[in-house]
Parts: structure tokens; C-alpha cells; sequence
């Protein structure tokens, strides 16, 4: 399973990455919605992790352009708010929401069960 | 019995004299409503009483002038014909021995037989004399008819006889005389062939004079009586001195020859005096006759008058006093319990705003928070994960216990969070997709037992089976709530509710409420979804029903409208997005992150 992790909270990023690594699981990090773009032009990701409200490029568009660029691709919304509202719209459109703090193994078995 | 005392009482309570609690003081209107009640009170007071007590005393005024115009008036006309009499008594005496010595020869005259039968005479015309006396011109009495033999006396060097030889006629003042009984000397001169003179003098009794007085009946508060040019009493007096003494309460009046008036007072009295000079047409008399009025006795019935005139001025005024004081208690009264009702709402709007900006706070600390507790979270779970998975380190226990602590507390600052982030929900709005059916049956199903018992038949219209529409549950059924609770209280016994849930185009839908109950008039309906607007009894309506769900209905990005008619019903419109979603979603700046 490759994944990609999309968060502009950086040091947050690279250890939640580090602890997935850990895991078994591929996991390639940026901290920007472009990088993201350009990431998913090159590779392809079974799952796409993003941070709803981020710089430039907010996870809501974000996840649109890169369903286009793959449509197969499953994503999962993250969030430091997690107003009832942003899970609403979140989960309508995602395969999931979670808010942060993230309990890891929480997040092995949601990647688990939408990579199928 | 008790009861409506109680009711009464409560009329005139002062409800506002202890002001509300002081956290409701700036949301008062007025901030003093026992001066307001002070300033009603005397401002009607003075609008009510002044007008009365003028005219009260104009009134009393008049009353006092006509009472002494009318005294005045009547003391002289007693005086005048008391006048007139006195006069006339004296003239016709006169005139009596004047017509004896122009008709009976002098010689006839000093014989003693003869002028008894004169006198015998006049006394059977006019009364009133005692003796009748011939006096020689120098002064000796040649001839005396009458009870005392007085023959031989010389008058030469008295007054009386010196004054008649000057003036040809001669009145006296009242006497006692040689015989100590009060009477008056009349004397007439005459001439004789030969040029010489002789007088005719007359005794009169003042006892007819008096009888002429007293025959005016005066009462017991009015005196009439004569005195001389010196002010000495010359017959019985009631109240302003005896006989022969000096006339009290009034000094001797200034001469004129008509009747005239004064008001004169002792101090303690008033009293109104007359007095007229006597005299006739032949010779002047010493006599000023008095008439003296005491007003006290005399204005009785209007005293009495003037006292019941007060006393309905005083009920009239304790009366005005204390309608007066009950209205404005009972409007100031309704005027501070309405102002308490606003300051209450008012209060209870602000702490609702508190509160909602307490949990926008709320919210943003939390989210703010969330972010760098992740970072802790992740990194001590990496910690842990080089122990464990990775087995970079020994296995440290305590470590482990520090690491596990470490993220047990992350774990507890997450819930508190979330927690917060919970609490600043209540405010946020929630899109869900809601089945209109059955939104609307939920919201009916509060009212079922009351539209069983009130007999109000409940007609749901929804054609199409299954509308979805995107919005927030929670504030659709309130906003529905609201609608149905306005028309159950709208309607009788007996009448209807009609909901009928339509699309309307592609992407709205309409639901309209309409009941046949009372309606509204057509100018309230402008203002009924403005704040604190009602038309229900004070205390049963807050007038934010309608606005709040006005409120509601334009936070989900609706509209709503009424139309109604008096008597005949109303019917509420609400027209509502489908997709609520869209819209929010174009605004990407709203989410957290």
C-alpha cells in the first residue's frame, strides 16, 4: 500500500510518517497542496491523506484535482477543528474524516479497510 | 371577600418601588419610576386642584361681597325709614303747638282753663306730651298746664330758652329735668299785636319716641337707638351703652344731611353702621339716629351655606387625591412590569450572545490547540515506536511508563478539546440530509394528544414521497415547531392545519403552514418578524418567537413569508435550498484545518 501524506504542520507530517513507515506502510510526505499535485502526477497512491485547511491549495479542492489525476485513489480528511460541519461536508466527499490528535492505530485500521 | 381585598390592594401596591435586580438596570427605559409616579402624581394633582380651589375661592368671594352689599343695603333702608319717623314725630309736634299759637289769641292762651284744654287736645292728636307752659319774654312762666305746678318759674338764663328766643323754634336734647324722668323740651316763639314775643313750651314723654323706634323690628343682632350731636345715648341702646352715657363701639359721626353707611369693627366684630342727622323742615334737632348691625348674627345662612361649599370642596379633593394616586400607581405599575419584561429579554439576548461568543472562543482555542497536541502525540508515539517496533533501544520500562503517561495526557487535552469543539457546535449549523416527510411528522407528533383533545384535524400534503433536502435538523424542526405551536394557539376547537411540502423549481423547496383560526389585521403583518413584536396577552408571548425563526430561516440561506387575513387564517411560506451544501461549500475559508 502507498500513501500519500498532505499536511503543512510539518514536524507533524514527517513523524506521523515515520511512525507509519514503521508500520510497513509506503508513505511519501509533502507539506503542500502543488507538491501533492505534482507528486501524484508521478506515482501512484492507493490512499491520500490531506489536511483540510492548509496554505495555497486547500484539502477540499486538493482531493478534486487529484481524483482527477486518479480516480481510484481513496482519501482521508484530517483536521484540528473538527466542527461538526467540516466532518459533514468532510465525510460526504472522503472516505473519511479524522481529527487530530490521530490515534495511530486507529488510523492503520481505517488505511486497511479503505485500500480494501 | 378576601380576595378582592387582595385584588384591590394589589391596584395600589408599589410594585416598582424596590427596583429589579441592579444586572437588569441598564436595560431600563426609565431608571426612576418612584420619581415618575412623584411627578405623575403632583402634575395631575396640580391640573386637577388648582382650577377647583380658584374657583372655590372666586366662589367664596362672591359669596361675601353680595352678603355685605346686601346688608349694607338693608341697613340703610331701615335707617332712612327709621329717619323718616323720627322726622316726622318731632315735625308734628312742632307743628302742633306751631298751629296753637297762630290760631289761639295770646290772651286765650294764659288763661289757665284754656290752655288745659289745649293741652287736653293735643294730647287726644298726638300723645305724647306731658305739660304745655306759656313763657313770657323775659323768661317767666306766665301760665303752666299740665301735672306739676311749675307757675312763677324764670327759664331766663337756660339754654333752651335763650336758643328759641334766637331761632324762633326749639328742640332739646333728652333730660331729666326738675322731675328725673327723661324727656324733651319742644318750644315755639310767636308774636303778639304788639310786637312783644312770648314762647310756647312743650313737655314731650320719650316714651312714644322710643315706642316709634322699637316698632322697626331689628332682632337681637341689630341695635337701633338715638344719640346726641356729642354722641351720648339718648334712648335705650341693646348692646353700645345705657342712657345718658357715651355711645361705645363708634365715635359721633361726621354730619351729612342723607343717610349713610359704615362698616366699623370692635376687633372681634364687624358690624355695619347707619346714622342720619334729624330734622325737619322748621328747625334742626340735636338727635343723630344710629342703626348698628352685627354682620356675625346676620349672615347665618350664608355662613352655613359657605361651610357646606367646604366641605364638598374637601371630599372633592381627597376624592381627585386618591383616584389620582390609584391610576398612577396601577400605569406606572404596568409601565415598570413592561420595562422589566423588555430588560429582562434584553438581558437574556446578551447572555445567549455571550454565550455564542464564549463558544466561538471555545472553538478556536481548541483548534488552535489541537495542532501542536497532535505534533506531541505523534512524536511520542514515535518514541515509543523506536522501542517497540523498531527495537532501535533496549527495552526501557520506565521509559515506556514516562512515554505512555506522556501520551495518556495527550490523549485527556484531545477529549477536553473536543469537548470545547462540541460546546461551540450548539452554534454552528449542521448540514444533514433530512427526509421532509419526515421532519415534518417528528415536529407533528409533539402535537398529536393536543390536536386529539382540541378536536383540530391536522391535514398533512406531501405528493412526492421522498424530498431530501440538505440542511440542519436541529434548526429546521425548531424553525417548524415555532410555525405549528403559532398556529395551535391561533386556532379553535374544532377548525384546521394544512402543511403542504412542495419542489418549487429545481432546486428549492416550499412548505407552507396555513390554519383557519383568527388571523392577524393586515397592518401587523409588516412587523411580526421584528423583535419583541406581539400580539398575545402580556407575560404569554415574548415577541421573539417569529423573529427567531425568522432568524433560523435565513441562516439556512431561506426565505419566509405570511399572508393573512382577519378571521379567516393565516399561512406562513418557507422556501428553503435543496442543496444547502453547495453553497456552504464555495466558501472553503470557513473550515478549519
Amino acid at each position: 500500500m502507498k500513501i500519500l501524506l498532505v499536511d503543512d504542520e510539518k514536524k507533524f507530517a514527517i513523524m506521523l510518517s515515520k511512525r507509519l513507515a514503521l508500520r510497513g506502510i509506503d508513505v511519501d510526505v509533502v507539506f503542500t497542496g502543488e507538491d501533492a499535485v505534482k507528486k501524484t502526477e508521478i506515482n501512484r497512491y492507493d490512499v491520500a491523506i490531506l489536511d483540510v485547511k492548509m496554505p495555497g491549495i486547500g484539502g477540499i479542492k486538493l482531493r478534486r484535482k487529484l481524483i482527477e489525476l486518479n480516480s481510484e485513489m481513496k482519501i482521508i480528511f484530517l483536521t484540528g477543528h473538527g466542527s461538526e460541519s467540516d466532518f459533514k461536508i468532510g465525510s460526504a466527499e472522503a472516505a473519511c474524516y479524522l481529527s487530530k490528535p490521530l490515534h495511530i492505530e486507529t488510523l492503520i485500521k481505517i488505511l486497511h479497510k479503505v485500500a480494501g | 371577600m378576601i380576595d378582592r381585598f387582595r385584588k384591590l390592594l394589589k391596584l395600589i401596591r408599589l410594585d416598582f418601588y424596590h427596583q429589579a435586580d441592579e444586572h437588569l438596570n441598564p436595560y431600563f427605559t426609565f431608571a426612576n419610576y418612584n420619581k415618575i409616579w412623584a411627578i405623575g402624581i403632583l402634575l395631575l394633582g396640580l391640573t386637577a386642584l388648582v382650577p377647583l380651589i380658584t374657583v372655590a375661592v372666586i366662589h367664596y368671594q362672591l359669596i361675601q361681597k353680595s352678603v355685605d352689599s346686601e346688608l349694607i343695603l338693608r341697613t340703610e333702608r331701615l335707617t332712612s325709614n327709621a329717619r323718616r319717623a323720627v322726622s316726622f314725630f318731632m315735625e308734628e309736634r312742632l307743628n302742633a303747638l306751631r298751629f296753637t299759637v297762630n290760631e289761639i289769641e295770646y290772651a286765650q292762651l294764659t288763661s289757665p282753663e284754656h290752655l288745659s284744654e289745649v293741652l287736653r287736645n293735643i294730647k287726644l292728636g298726638f300723645g305724647g306730651l306731658s305739660d304745655l307752659s306759656v313763657i313770657s319774654p323775659t323768661g317767666t312762666q306766665v301760665v303752666y298746664a299740665g301735672p306739676f305746678n311749675l307757675e312763677g318759674r324764670n327759664y331766663s338764663d337756660q339754654h333752651w330758652f335763650i336758643e328759641c328766643r334766637k331761632n324762633n323754634y326749639y328742640v332739646s336734647e333728652v333730660f331729666r329735668g326738675y322731675r328725673d324722668v327723661p324727656h324733651i323740651i319742644i318750644a315755639v316763639k310767636s308774636f303778639r299785636a304788639d310786637n312783644t314775643f312770648f314762647i310756647l313750651r312743650a313737655t314731650l314723654e320719650t316714651e312714644r319716641l322710643i315706642q316709634t323706634l322699637t316698632s322697626y323690628e331689628t332682632g337681637k343682632h341689630a341695635d337701633i337707638f338715638l344719640v346726641n350731636l356729642s354722641g351720648i345715648i339718648q334712648t335705650p341702646s341693646k348692646h353700645h351703652g345705657s342712657i345718658f352715657e357715651k355711645m361705645t363701639l363708634l365715635p359721633v359721626p361726621k354730619y351729612s344731611p342723607r343717610t349713610q353707611t359704615i362698616t366699623v369693627s370692635d376687633g372681634q366684630r364687624q358690624s355695619i353702621a347707619g346714622y342720619a342727622f334729624i330734622s325737619t323742615p322748621i328747625a334742626d334737632t340735636p338727635f343723630i339716629l344710629m342703626v348698628i348691625k352685627q354682620k356675625e348674627g346676620m349672615t347665618a345662612v350664608w355662613d352655613e351655606l359657605l361651610s357646606k361649599i367646604n366641605w364638598f370642596v374637601g371630599l372633592c379633593v381627597i376624592t381627585i387625591l386618591i383616584v389620582i394616586t390609584i391610576t398612577c400607581t396601577f400605569m406606572v405599575n404596568k409601565m415598570f412590569m413592561a420595562d422589566k419584561d423588555k430588560a429582562e429579554t434584553l438581558a437574556l439576548v446578551e447572555q445567549n450572545c455571550q454565550l455564542a461568543s464564549v463558544g466561538q472562543l471555545a472553538a478556536g482555542v481548541a483548534h488552535e490547540i489541537n495542532n501542536p497536541l497532535a505534533l506531541i502525540n505523534e512524536t511520542a508515539g514515535y518514541i515509543k515506536d523506536l522501542f517497540t517496533i523498531a527495537e532501535t533501544y533496549h527495552q526501557d520500562d520506565e521509559l515506556m511508563e514516562n512515554i505512555d503517561s506522556i501520551l495518556e495526557a495527550v490523549e485527556r487535552c484531545g477529549r477536553i478539546t473536543g469537548q470545547l469543539l462540541g460546546f461551540a457546535r450548539k452554534f454552528d449549523i449542521k448540514i444533514q440530509k433530512i427526509n421532509l416527510k419526515e421532519i415534518i411528522f417528528d415536529v407533528l407528533n409533539f402535537h398529536n394528544k393536543e390536536a386529539e383533545y382540541r378536536n383540530i384535524k391536522v391535514n398533512v400534503d406531501i405528493p412526492e414521497e421522498n424530498i431530501e433536502i440538505e440542511s440542519d435538523r436541529g434548526k429546521l424542526q425548531q424553525i417548524l415547531l415555532n410555525l405549528v405551536n403559532n398556529a395551535f394557539q391561533a386556532i379553535d376547537e374544532g377548525c384546521r392545519l394544512d402543511i403542504i411540502a412542495k419542489r418549487e423549481g429545481l432546486d428549492s423547496v416550499v412548505i407552507s403552514i396555513s390554519d383557519n383560526g383568527c388571523g392577524m389585521p393586515e397592518e401587523t403583518l409588516p412587523k411580526i418578524f421584528e423583535p419583541f413584536f406581539t400580539t398575545k396577552e402580556r407575560g404569554k408571548g415574548t415577541g421573539l418567537g417569529l423573529a427567531i425563526t425568522s432568524g433560523l430561516v435565513k441562516k439556512l440561506h431561506g426565505n419566509i413569508s405570511v399572508k393573512s387575513k382577519q378571521n379567516e387564517g393565516t399561512t406562513f411560506t418557507i422556501t428553503l435550498p435543496i442543496r444547502t451544501q453547495e453553497e456552504l461549500r464555495d466558501n472553503e475559508n470557513s473550515f478549519g484545518g
